[in-house]
């Protein structure tokens, strides 16, 4: 009996590699039972044999036979088919397998008898949030086996409480290999360089200030501990207009640019308080903050949007990115365009893009900007961090992208928990805030490949990732559920930042993060460069990678756009050798120490493959890790030096 | 509580735009392929890094560099113009009319006033009050029909004047004074030069000549094309019974046919089958044998007709290929209109008749229903990008800004993909696409024979045999092997072009038009969307092809058979096409191509319509708010021009090291394991 671990993926990763990296699957293979492999902590529930699992958007008629069980982390289908998993190329993780799924990702459990299909009861179709549709087929099994599953596949995929998360239970020791420049803006220090970052100018910084009013949060739960408001505030203004607010947040700083001109995230005052005095004085404050004493521009972000609309969109679009059946794929595909549009998922991150380009286009007149919605958490986390993904460059690499998110969402105080279903309960609001998100970063990096430091296949990832219950970034709803989770003095939770992306994948997956036709422009980066996209939407574009992924139908077989990223990482490769070999020092790529491989017949889906390719052909090309973006940028002002 | 509404934002950044007079609907090179002037949305809120943000806008400069080479070969026609504010001359062309103070109604940047040229190539206007001269260009022959706006006594700005529709989707307003006549004139020559033939005079082609570096006719060798694909072999021969064009007038005189039948047998299949298009070799598989031949539909009739002679010589195309005892026949069409066709003496093959051959129906509509599609879709996208009549007719009292509401009605906008649907156009294409991919998947996979047929064969069984033959044979995916398709399977064949398109003819509404040649562009540029490494070419590429389609300057496109292009000696007294893109190969070169041996050999594209997407880079290119271009291939190009200096820097290099040490050995080559980049 085969079970899956990373190193059955032989042909894809060097044999060095996997020498560096006895990480992963030492820790897959410390315990196991029942032929499954279980990470410290993790622990077995139930199994059922002879488990039929269908392929995704079949007929439904052809199955692979194994075994389901259930630990207290995943959903894992172990098969008796020795080739499986074999000359597979595709994303490999540490924590689970392609054929887990963590049971955060569960959405839903349906029970299909004959055609009709009934919710959440004991069912055997598996819909992950990630768009992944399992479907299982308990005929064969003995009987009670599928029923034992179910239910205790019904207990622990929708925990009641949050510290049944699996990462109170993980037990593996944590030893950050975080990179520094990742700011997670909890300490001080994060937010006060950012402040001098941004502003610069001594005299406009001045207008605003670093207060440790919340420190304790008593001002605000959803607040981080450090805010920037405006300078003219008082601290105890500050907690008297709180509370008039929703959330009783008040306004806080995000972001300025050279000419001062600030973006401020602002809730709406509570339904209940009709006199708009402290709204006014917030209004005040920001235009007396401002270096010419410029009223600011409220952008409202409520007006035919809200999380519930994005969420009921995004539950019509996934169901239309997860057909049941090849049949139901043809049908949606006689009239996908209207489909599409019904779900209105486009139009929403058309909205999005459009006030983030109004904002920009305010600021760029020199005017600050206050965006204001409900409790300040949601649209409004989307929309500033696209602001400050058009105009300030920084955030368009790797880490700026990571602070980023930590800055306006985490530290923000978007309430992850709720908004991605971690725990069950009636009062949270489930809506992919964050997809939306993520999804509108795509359209960026679609209209402007060069100016992104991250590909399509990172911004894939990091939403698997947000269905991970090991990593404390989205498991929470605000910094003060976190401090108390990690100060537990009696079952402290270990703090894993998903942005450790080696706590999940290899150097080989982790390369895949790298845009090759990123262009650093640090040449002539005294100005920043303004990026401006196309809002409508004729101009958008559907998120295959994201969306279709689980569609074996269509996946182009050795083409698709990531062709263009392979050929430009082979390219990017080339200018890199040629480079050392200018230099003198000839690099071997055979060079162990910083070899990685890049395949080269890959299918549109990669590193998300369905299909199992036949012979993988690869070829070595040096770590572009190091070398990626600073040996180009020597490379590119060697050329400007010979001129 | 917003401060600014978002028609006071447009104004700002229309007046932030005006100093790079970006608001041209240029078409100003020959080609008029591409809008050079499109960058529109390329300036970026820093004037300071508008300068040198080359690549960072979503519409880069791209195609700014084609235009400027473009522009750069024009400057030497130029030389010829008449005179300093005439329009630059083409060598044969010449100025027949000019209308001063007209009034160009731009639909996207307000009226422009200036002079108005008709020549007998093209319509050309040129601003006279604005800084940076404003102009619009377009060959007459992408004109389809001239109407004239209001009369004498019509009330209004602008409401008295011209409109011309042409068939690359743009509708052009101009507007006369309203005294003397002011439009007579040009209105009488645009309507005698934008249709000739109506007027009896001659097609621009034979009035033009110009020497390119390379005779664009001699692209494709019938002969030489048949050897490469290894016929004359043991199955195959060439035939040249059809040299005076006596078997069948519509196809070329050199052809192949399986060597086993003879001269009887052809004649006896061409006298069963639709104008005497029998079946002949489009392709043939270089391993298994497998074949993809062509022809029309068998003149079966009402009656249930049958012929031993075309029975058998069908049977001699499936022995030709060892490897199958079974032969597929395409049949294009759905199959109640193959029915239908029965009562108009043809019909299809029966399986009874034809032992070990599969009939396949392909559902695929005919000219008429693919005319009405192209109509809607221009429709739709003219709603969202163009100058609808209607709402001109409005925009002519209201201001810039307002226009630019009216011609992108948020309406439209937000129903911009159910619009899409309703035009069906895609969905045709998809199905297309399918059909072509039916007939990859029965000869590569299944090494099977396949036969294609519609009902003359000339339209879809075209777009089919030239599809699966892009995606079978990488050769047809360069630039040159592309020209030879077009000129085999589409030219040679005989697909009428000059009534599909209706060269230098008035009667805009005639029913044998219908874009049979662009739906099979498109469905290569989407086969070229989801195999970005594949071509050799590029979309500019594609398009220059259809703008001059129409453009009636190169002889390619003209008539609709060989046999008509040999008695009008089109080759002696008209230049090729490929004369004109051939010389300027640079241009149209993909950057992502990647020719590796055994890599993307065989192309299958999913004809889903998740992936089949508007080519809104062809249709909707007049419109400066729609993304054009793919700044992908700029930043590609760049990276191959830097890694083409560290090259020539690591030679340069190299050669001091050589010559400093030169009797001690130089050091050896660094290692290149992989090269994406051919040269």
């Amino acid at each position: 009996m085969e079970s899956k671990s990373c190193n059955n993926f032989i042909s894809y990763v060097e044999l060095e590699e996997h020498e560096m990296q006895p990480l992963g699957s030492s820790r897959r293979n410390s315990l196991s039972e029942n032929n499954i492999k279980l990470l410290p902590g993790e622990s077995f529930v139930t199994k059922a044999q002879n488990v039929l699992m269908f392929s995704p958007v079949s007929d439904l008629n052809q199955g692979t036979s194994g075994i389901l069980s259930v630990t207290n982390f995943k959903l894992t289908f172990v098969t008796t088919d020795e080739t499986n998993g074999d000359d597979v190329a595709r994303q490999q993780n540490h924590l689970y397998g392609y054929m887990d799924t963590c049971l955060t990702n569960i959405e839903d459990i349906y029970v299909t008898v004959g055609d009709k299909k009934r919710k959440l009861l004991p069912g055997n179709i598996v819909p992950s949030k990630n768009l992944r549709t399992w479907s299982f087929s308990f005929k064969f099994s003995p009987i009670g086996d599928g029923k034992n599953l179910l239910q205790a596949l019904l207990h622990y995929a929708f925990p009641n409480k949050h510290d049944l998360l699996f990462g109170y239970d993980y037990q593996e020791a944590y030893y950050s290999s975080l990179d520094k420049a990742v700011r997670l803006f909890r300490d001080i220090s994060d937010w006060h360089n950012e402040l001098e970052r941004t502003i610069r100018n001594e005299k406009f910084r001045k207008f605003w200030r670093l207060s440790t009013v919340n420190v304790d949060f008593k001002l605000c739960r959803s607040l981080s501990r450090y805010i920037i408001i405006p300078a003219s505030i008082t601290d105890s203004q500050l907690i008297d207009a709180a509370k008039r607010f929703q959330g009783n947040r008040p306004p806080i700083w995000s972001w300025s640019n050279a000419r001062g001109a600030v973006l401020v995230k602002m809730p709406e005052l509570l339904p209940l308080v009709t006199n708009r005095i402290q709204e006014n004085i917030m209004f005040e404050n920001v235009r007396k903050s401002h270096p010419q004493k410029m009223p600011p521009v409220v952008l409202e972000l409520n007006k035919g949007i809200s999380v519930k609309l994005i969420a009921i969109a995004f539950s019509k679009f996934a169901s239309l990115c997860s057909p049941e059946n090849i049949r139901q794929f043809w049908l949606q595909d006689n009239n996908f365009y209207s489909l599409v549009e019904n779900t209105k998922w486009l139009k929403y991150v058309s909205y999005c893009l459009q006030k983030a380009v109004e904002a920009c286009e305010h600021l760029h007149l020199g005017l600050s900007v206050i965006l204001q919605e409900g409790a300040g958490t949601d649209l409004c986390c989307i929309v500033s961090s696209l602001v400050q993904l058009l105009l300030d460059p920084y955030f368009r690499t790797i880490n700026g992208f990571q602070s980023l998110l930590q800055k306006e969402w985490v530290a923000g105080g978007h309430p992850f928990c709720d908004r991605l279903g971690h725990i069950c309960k009636r009062t949270s609001e489930k809506s992919p805030l964050l997809l939306l998100y993520l999804d509108c970063v795509w359209q960026l990096s679609q209209q402007f490949p060069a100016e992104f430091e991250f590909t399509e296949t990172y911004l894939t990832t990091l939403w698997d990732a947000a269905h991970v219950s090991i990593f404390d970034t989205f498991i929470f709803n605000c910094e003060k559920e976190r401090v108390a989770a990690a100060t537990d003095p009696d079952r402290p939770l270990v703090l894993r930042s998903v942005w450790d992306w080696r706590e999940q994948f290899n150097e080989q997956d982790i390369l895949l993060f790298d845009n090759p036709l990123y262009n650093p422009h640090e040449a002539d980066s005294k100005e920043k460069r303004v990026i401006k996209p196309l809002y409508n939407v004729a101009n958008l574009e559907l998120w295959n990678q994201c969306y279709f992924r689980w569609i074996p139908t269509l996946e182009i077989h050795n083409g698709g756009q990531n062709h263009i990223e392979l050929y430009a990482r082979l390219l990017r490769n080339d200018m890199n050798q040629l480079k050392m070999s200018i230099n003198g020092n000839c690099c071997s790529p055979t060079d162990k120490s910083n070899s990685c491989s890049v395949q080269m017949n890959i299918d549109s889906f990669y590193p998300f493959s369905n299909r199992k390719s036949g012979n993988i052909v690869s070829t070595p090309i040096m770590n572009s890790s190091i070398l990626a973006t600073k040996s180009l940028l020597e490379a590119q002002s060697l050329i400007t030096a010979t001129d | 509580m917003e401060k600014r509404s978002s028609a006071e934002l447009l104004n700002i950044e229309q007046n932030n735009s005006k100093n790079a007079s970006s608001d041209s609907l240029n078409s100003d090179s020959k080609s008029s392929s591409l809008n050079s002037k499109m960058g529109q949305e390329s300036e970026s809120w820093d004037k300071a890094s508008h300068s040198k943000s080359f690549s960072s806008s979503s519409t880069s400069t791209d195609n700014n560099i084609v235009s400027a080479l473009e522009a750069r070969k024009d400057n030497q026609v130029k030389n010829l113009s008449a005179g300093e504010t005439g329009p630059p001359l083409l060598n044969g062309e010449r100025v027949q009319g000019i209308a001063h103070e007209v009034t160009y109604v731009c639909p996207y940047s307000g009226p422009v006033r200036g002079i108005l040229s008709i020549t007998n190539y093209k319509l050309h206007f040129r601003s006279v009050d604005r800084e940076t001269p404003y102009v619009v260009e377009v060959p007459l022959g992408v004109v389809s029909r001239i109407e004239k706006v209001g009369g004498a006594s019509s009330k209004g700005e602008n409401s008295y004047g011209i409109e011309v529709f042409c068939k690359d989707m743009r509708n052009l307003r101009f507007a006369h004074k309203q005294e003397n006549h002011s439009r007579r004139d040009v209105f009488e020559k645009l309507q005698q030069y934008s249709f000739p033939l109506s007027h009896k005079l001659p097609l621009f082609a034979f009035e033009y000549s110009e020497t390119f570096a390379e005779n664009g006719w001699n692209v494709y060798e019938p002969i030489a094309e048949l050897k490469r694909m290894g016929v004359n072999n043991d199955m195959w021969k060439i035939s040249k019974i059809n040299d005076t064009y006596s078997i069948c007038d519509s196809y070329p005189a050199v052809w192949a046919v399986p060597a086993a039948a003879t001269d009887e047998d052809l004649q006896a299949s061409a006298a069963f089958r639709s104008r005497g298009r029998l079946p002949v070799l489009s392709w043939i598989h270089p391993e298994s044998q497998a074949t993809i031949t062509r022809c029309a539909q068998p003149l079966v009739g009402v009656g249930g007709k049958r012929s031993r002679e075309d029975e058998r010589y069908v049977q001699l195309i499936m022995d030709a290929n060892a490897q199958s005892h079974k032969l597929f026949i395409m049949d294009a069409r759905p199959m109640p209109n193959a029915v239908a066709n029965k009562a108009k003496g043809g019909g299809y093959e029966s399986e009874d008749a034809y032992q070990n051959a599969e009939l396949v129906f392909l559902d695929i509509h005919n000219i008429h229903v693919m005319r009405e599609s192209l109509r809607k879709l221009k429709g739709t996208l003219v709603c969202v990008t163009n100058d609808s009549t209607e709402s001109l007719r409005l925009a002519y009292r209201v201001t810039f800004s307002n226009l630019l509401e009216l011609c992108f009605p948020t309406i439209d906008e937000a129903r911009w993909l159910s619009g899409i649907e309703s035009t069906v156009w895609l969905k045709h294409i998809k199905y297309v696409l399918a059909g072509a991919l039916r007939i990859v998947d029965k000869v590569e996979n299944h090494k099977t024979s396949v036969l294609v047929h519609c009902s003359d064969g000339w339209d879809r069984t075209a777009q089919l045999t030239g599809l699966a033959m892009l995606m079978l044979d990488p050769y047809y995916r360069t630039i040159k092997g592309f020209e030879v398709l077009i000129e085999k399977e589409w030219l040679s064949f005989g697909h009428k072009f000059q009534q599909r398109i209706g060269h230098g003819d008035e009667h805009h509404s005639d029913a044998d038009r219908s874009p049979v040649f662009l739906q099979f562009m498109d469905c290569v540029w989407q086969i070229s969307r989801q195999f970005p490494n594949a071509f050799e070419f590029n979309e500019h590429f594609l398009i220059t092809i259809l703008d001059h389609l129409y453009s009636c300057r190169f002889g390619t496109f003209l008539f609709s058979s060989e046999r008509e292009r040999v008695q009008e000696q089109v080759k002696h007294k008209t230049v090729s096409l490929w004369s004109y893109t051939n010389s300027q190969l640079s241009l149209y070169k993909n950057p992502l191509y990647w020719a590796a041996p055994n890599y993307q050999l065989v192309l299958m594209p999913i004809a889903s319509m998740r992936y089949i997407k508007p080519w809104k880079s062809l249709y909707c290119r007049w419109n400066p708010s729609m993304r054009q271009q793919d700044p992908v291939y700029q930043r590609t190009r760049e990276m191959l021009v830097l890694k083409e200096q560290l090259e020539k820097q690591l030679e340069e290099g190299r050669r001091e090291q050589a010559s400093r040490a030169s009797r001690s050995m130089t050091s050896p080559a660094p290692p290149r394991i992989h090269s994406p980049v051919h040269s």
